[in-house]
């Protein structure tokens, strides 16, 4: 295990589309996720239109933060980003919502890292206390 | 049997023709731009095929990651080159980028807008690494350390293995073989020209779990070129070993809107079926599969997709099949990029110029006894949370 993690660098807001609502979620302990405001389906990452209807049908809503691995990966080498992290879990995590959402697992129990074992909303920490999402196993 | 009408032209009745092609050897941090890569390959490629500069009126240049943020990049590779096109195509598509320049520049001469087209593809991300990928990725992507490639590959294995089982060995049998290719290709990387045992692949280390080291490609220099023309200009100019395309298909984004997709299924699925009813052909008569390799278990997922052999079988059929290229389905016989190294987005293309010189018949101490046809196809781009962005395929055969 690392001693010191480094400081992970905070990417800049709605660089890509309007993702506002999630960052003001992180900062206050919630995961808010965007979602068709005419089908209801959430999507993840945020897009510029809904997947569903291909309009700007765009609403976010804060989710249980529940949900189930669907695969993942232990980065064990450095240079692929996870520097100072390693080694560094990696999932993707269907929650319960219906939505695939690709997140960390600090510090989690590498042996009890399965598909199928269930996780819960955690909170990781970026540079200047920022927060993002994480999962922890339940 | 697919109807004779589904098929494109058959290649010996083509209009259009490959007609040549050239390649530099793979080398590490050469310490040289794509410009100056891309020069030797059109000066080797002017050498074997006679051919003046000013011959040349129509270029596909392949985008390359070291010259990732640069907009203008074809058009200072013409001015680079000396070349004045009436075509210029930048092929975007990332690891599918000179199949698909290649399709395009044939559309281009049918039209008329060239009547001798170059697919360029010359890349140094090995000495310069320039690409900024921008979109989603830093926002949603980059926190998690989930950008590069051995991440998205590592979330793959782990959901294949779980859906279907994962056979290291059947994945070091890919390594092996296409190892012993490289051994046999004065262009592969040199450090990659010693034959693999078993072991070597089941000790490399582990680096985004389950994939190994030697499940994966290394980054180098290079570059290599195709010329498209017509079947009258390559008669005129007494260029007589000829290829062409009997079928070809392409998918961007496949189940894009799923946001549970099995992220185990890919484009090749997809479009298989319309492959092969072009060619007229079954995988059973596919004479050798030169794909697209980043990562083994690409090679093992595009076997079982493009039909070769069932779902999650793929590990069965490779241990089951002698797969060198004097047996009966030759893989990737110049060595695949995870043997003979990846130029980047030029690697992209390495496939299909190794298909081209074994159609042709200068595959050397490698050569494919009875090169009728062959299967080329190309993955592009790392998207977020799913397999891969672009599947292409092609099937060539001597024209």
């Amino acid at each position: 295990m690392s001693q010191e993690t480094p400081a992970r660098r905070v990417p800049a807001e709605s660089a890509f589309t309007d993702s506002a609502a999630f960052w003001q979620g992180t900062r206050e302990g919630k995961l808010v996720l965007q979602y068709c405001t005419k089908t209801g389906r959430f999507q993840h990452f945020p897009r510029p239109v809904s997947l569903a209807t291909g309009r700007r049908t765009l609403g976010w809503k804060e989710v249980s933060g529940n949900g189930t691995i669907y695969s993942h990966t232990v980065l064990r080498t450095p240079g692929l980003g996870a520097d100072g992290r390693l080694p560094c879990p990696l999932a993707l995590v269907d929650l319960d919502e219906g939505v695939r959402i690709l997140a960390n697992l600090p510090g989690a129990d590498l042996d009890r890292l399965k598909i199928g074992a269930r996780v819960r909303l955690v909170w990781d920490t970026l540079a200047g206390d920022a927060r993002y999402p994480a999962f922890a196993l339940t | 049997m697919a109807p004779e009408s589904l098929g494109r032209t058959a290649a010996r009745e083509s209009a259009q023709v490959v007609a040549g092609y050239a390649e530099i050897p793979n080398r590490f941090k050469t310490g040289r731009s794509a410009y100056d890569l891309a020069g030797e390959v059109l000066a080797a490629l002017l050498d074997r095929m006679n051919l003046a500069l000013e011959d040349i009126d129509g270029l596909s240049v392949t985008a390359a990651l070291s010259e990732g943020t640069n907009p203008f990049y074809a058009a200072y590779m013409c001015e680079a080159l000396g070349i004045t096109p009436t075509w210029l195509h930048l092929s975007g598509l990332g690891g599918c980028s000179a199949l698909s320049g290649l399709m395009r520049a044939m559309s281009a001469v049918r039209e008329g807008e060239c009547r001798i087209a170059v697919v360029l593809s010359a890349d140094a991300p090995s000495t310069i690494y320039r690409a900024d990928f921008g979109a989603q990725r830093p926002e949603f992507q980059e926190p998690q350390a989930a950008a590069r490639p051995p991440a998205a590959f590592g979330l793959l294995m782990n959901r294949y293995a779980h859906q279907y089982g994962l056979d290291p060995n059947a994945l070091g049998k890919i390594a092996q073989v296409q190892r012993e290719h490289a051994v046999r290709n004065d262009n592969a990387l040199p450090k990659l020209r010693t034959p693999l045992s078993m072991e070597d692949y089941l000790q490399s280390r582990v680096i985004a779990d389950p994939l190994r080291l030697l499940d994966s490609v290394m980054f180098c220099d290079g570059g290599n070129a195709l010329v498209v023309t017509s079947r009258e200009e390559a008669k005129r100019r007494g260029w007589s070993k000829l290829a062409a395309p009997v079928a070809y298909a392409e998918i961007t984004n496949f189940n894009g809107r799923d946001p549970l997709a099995d992220i185990t299924e890919t484009g090749f699925g997809q479009l298989a079926p319309r492959l092969f009813a072009q060619a007229n052909l079954k995988p059973a008569d596919i004479r050798m599969f030169q794909p697209y390799d980043d990562f083994t278990i690409a090679v093992q997922m595009q076997l079982e997709q493009l039909g070769f052999c069932e779902r999650g079988a793929g590990a069965r059929f490779i241990l089951e099949t002698d797969l060198s290229f004097a047996g009966k389905l030759p893989l990737n016989t110049g060595g695949g990029q995870i043997s003979a190294g990846q130029p980047g987005l030029a690697g992209g293309a390495l496939n299909l110029v190794e298909a081209v010189r074994q159609l042709f018949g200068e595959g050397g101490q490698r050569q494919v006894p009875d090169p009728r046809n062959a299967l080329v196809t190309g993955i592009g781009v790392i998207p977020y949370g799913r397999n891969w962005s672009t599947s292409a395929a092609m099937i060539l055969e001597p024209a």
